[in-house]
């Protein structure tokens, strides 16, 4: 009935005005209608009587066959503006006399019996004249009905009435409607507001305590709420941006730091490598250079000795002698120095180690040269991984240190040995030598550094540094346990998952 | 022996003592009279391909070269390259023999056609006793080339 977007104001006064309208409308109707029912009623109790009336009347009349009289009182009716017209049949049926109150009046041929027929707004009435059981006649009168005309008033009076009601009730609705829709218009409107400016602070006005004044409470409760929400979301918001904010200024200095950290990543490897360089050639210089003096210090000596050894004597040919010992010494510091220093810039290249074949080919090589008598002793050692090469360096090293430290025992016994662990190999050299003071461990593995002189045990002391350089550069540790006098044992690892990593 | 006491061995060594020491152990072990000492690759080359100073020599070419690596002005490298490209002379057999023992220089030497690579060792009965084999090897073994 009403259209959606019909605003509840004029919706109200619909309801309004359809309700005073069906009201009007049922009463009027019961009204007309109880109204045209009284109104047949007294008609036809009206006829009825003036019938009785004519029909006494006119008794004489039908009993003397005077028709005349009978006309006359007929005439009577001529006050009665109603009435079309009348007629009195005799006994037998007859017309007797009848009365038309103008011109084409017409009569039933025929009396009916008692009672009354409504006909094209006319209404035609029977009534038997009877007097001591005996019919005489019947009397006849047809009157206009009148109804359609009482009612047309009836529908002129309910529509003026309507009219007037309607007016008053849409006034009275108007009134008292404002009260109504009024707060529920604010609400609207604040609603609106907040849509339209987001302003979540702005309330509605609360005009009422009924249930829009519970709305208006509501709503506002509502607001109060969003607003609330509203202010934690955008400081939520303003937080995470500024966060976000604080983030990508961090990943930028981070990206930042990150290429000046490559940058001089790059310029310190440049410098590394040129440094590399440097160290390469210096080191070739003195392999080849500093070899040079010593080999024609050598080469003199033995020339003199072997060109003028009958001019010189026994003090003069031992002078000779240290110096070319001291020559040679010299050399082999040499040599290790340089094989130390290469052993830095040279790439491990690993490969599955039998190490027990490595330790026993390697004492045997060692054994050929020094031609000892050692008792030696090899468990089984378990496979590593690393660099054939430099471990053939350390287990040179090591086995020429135990043959060499234990070489003035009377019966040397070195004892080889290995163990696997979870994520290692653990390996040791045995001997039962000149050991060492326990307080000087860590300085065993310096280069250069010794803790037997010279003419003890020689050696340039750059073995035990190399055999530690290897190890660590393999991921491995090296210890040592000694007691002077009493041997020692060096133990070495190599850890089962291979670094190829350097030094 | 005798046979060999005709070759020709030059001598390419920047250090006149490494050069003596060399020159006598080849002398002591009677392995060649005929020995060229030259202090530098650039003269070797002359000397090789009949250059400047060396350009009306009448000697034959060289039976055997020994030839030191790290010398003034041209290195031993270059003097292998050079003698080694050239179809008149890429078959008179050279021995490096020098102090160096940088895997780079016996790489290089190998792939430019040296014959062998001695390192000098650092006395001299050595020095002689290497010169010797190589002399030995190169004059004695290699007599097809």
């Amino acid at each position: 009935m009403f259209g959606h977007h019909t605003s509840i104001h004029r919706k109200l006064s619909y309801v309004v005005l359809a309700t005073a309208a069906f009201a009007l409308l049922i009463t009027g109707a019961a009204m007309a209608f109880y109204d045209m029912r009284t109104f047949q009623q007294t008609l036809v109790d009206d006829l009825t009587a003036q019938a009785d009336i004519l029909g006494l009347a006119a008794e004489p009349a039908l009993e003397f066959q005077d028709p005349e009289s009978a006309q006359d009182y007929l005439r009577l009716l001529e006050a009665k503006p109603n009435v079309v017209g009348a007629a009195i049949y005799a006994a037998n049926g007859s017309l007797f006399a009848s009365f038309a109150a103008h011109a084409g009046a017409s009569f039933p041929e025929l009396p009916d019996l008692d009672g009354y027929r409504i006909d094209g707004g006319e209404i035609g009435l029977f009534k038997r004249i009877a007097t001591h059981h005996e019919i005489l006649g019947t009397v006849y009168i047809k009157a206009r009905y009148g109804i359609v005309e009482r009612l047309r008033g009836y529908v002129g009076i309910i529509g003026a009435v309507m009219v007037l009601s309607l007016v008053t009730a849409a006034l009275v609705s108007l009134r008292f409607q404002q009260r109504i829709t009024r707060p529920i218009l604010a609400i609207t409107s604040a609603a609106r507001h907040v849509v339209e400016t987001r302003d979540f602070a702005s309330r509605a006005e609360k005009t009422t305590d009924d249930e829009i004044g519970v709305l208006v409470d509501a709503f506002n409760g509502m607001l109060t709420e969003i607003d609330g929400r509203t202010r934690t979301l955008e400081s939520e918001i303003a937080e995470r941006k500024r966060a976000e904010e604080a983030l990508r200024e961090g990943d930028n200095r981070l990206r930042a730091l990150n290429t000046e950290l490559e940058e001089r990543v790059t310029a310190r490897t440049a410098q590394l490598e040129a440094a590399n360089k440097d160290l390469e050639s210096f080191s070739y210089s003195v392999s080849h250079d500093l070899r040079a003096p010593i080999r024609a210090i050598r080469g003199f000596s033995s020339l003199l000795i072997e060109d003028h050894g009958a001019a010189l004597d026994a003090e003069a040919r031992r002078k000779i002698g240290v110096v070319s010992a001291e020559a040679t010494r010299m050399g082999s510091l040499i040599d290790d120095l340089l094989a130390f220093s290469r052993l830095g810039r040279r790439a491990i290249e690993p490969s599955e180690l039998d190490m027990q074949q490595l330790a026993q080919t390697t004492y045997e090589r060692l054994c050929q040269a020094d031609n000892t008598r050692v008792d030696f002793r090899l468990g089984s050692l378990p496979r590593a991984t690393g660099d054939r090469g430099l471990f053939e360096q350390v287990w040179v090293n090591l086995l020429s240190n135990a043959i060499k430290f234990s070489s003035k025992k009377e019966s040397p016994v070195i004892e080889v040995g290995g163990i696997s662990q979870e994520h290692e190999h653990v390996y040791f050299v045995r001997d039962n030598g000149a050991g060492f003071d326990a307080k000087y461990r860590d300085r065993l593995f310096g280069v250069f550094q010794r803790l037997h002189s010279d003419s003890d045990f020689s050696g340039t002391g750059v073995g035990l540094a190399l055999v530690h350089r290897i190890v660590t550069r393999h991921g491995g540790r090296v210890w040592a346990d000694g007691e002077l006098g009493r041997g020692a044992t060096f133990h070495f690892t190599v850890p089962k998952e291979s670094p190829d990593g350097r030094v | 022996m005798e046979e060999f006491e005709q070759v020709d061995i030059l001598l390419v060594e920047d250090n006149p003592f490494d050069a003596e020491l060399t020159m006598r152990g080849l002398k002591d072990q009677k392995l060649a009279n005929n020995i060229t000492w030259l202090k530098d690759g650039e003269e070797a080359l002359d000397y090789v391909f009949r250059r400047n100073a060396y350009a009306n020599r009448v000697d034959k070419s060289p039976r055997l070269i020994l030839l030191d690596l790290k010398m003034p002005r041209v290195g031993g490298i270059e003097v292998t390259r050079a003698i080694k490209s050239d179809e008149r002379t890429k078959r008179i057999p050279i021995v490096i023999m020098t102090s160096s023992k940088e895997e780079s220089d016996i790489v290089d030497s190998y792939n430019l056609g040296a014959n062998s690579y001695i390192v000098k060792p650092l006395d001299f009965e050595s020095l002689a006793e290497v010169a010797r084999q190589a002399g030995f090897y190169w004059l004695a073994i290699n007599r097809v080339v």
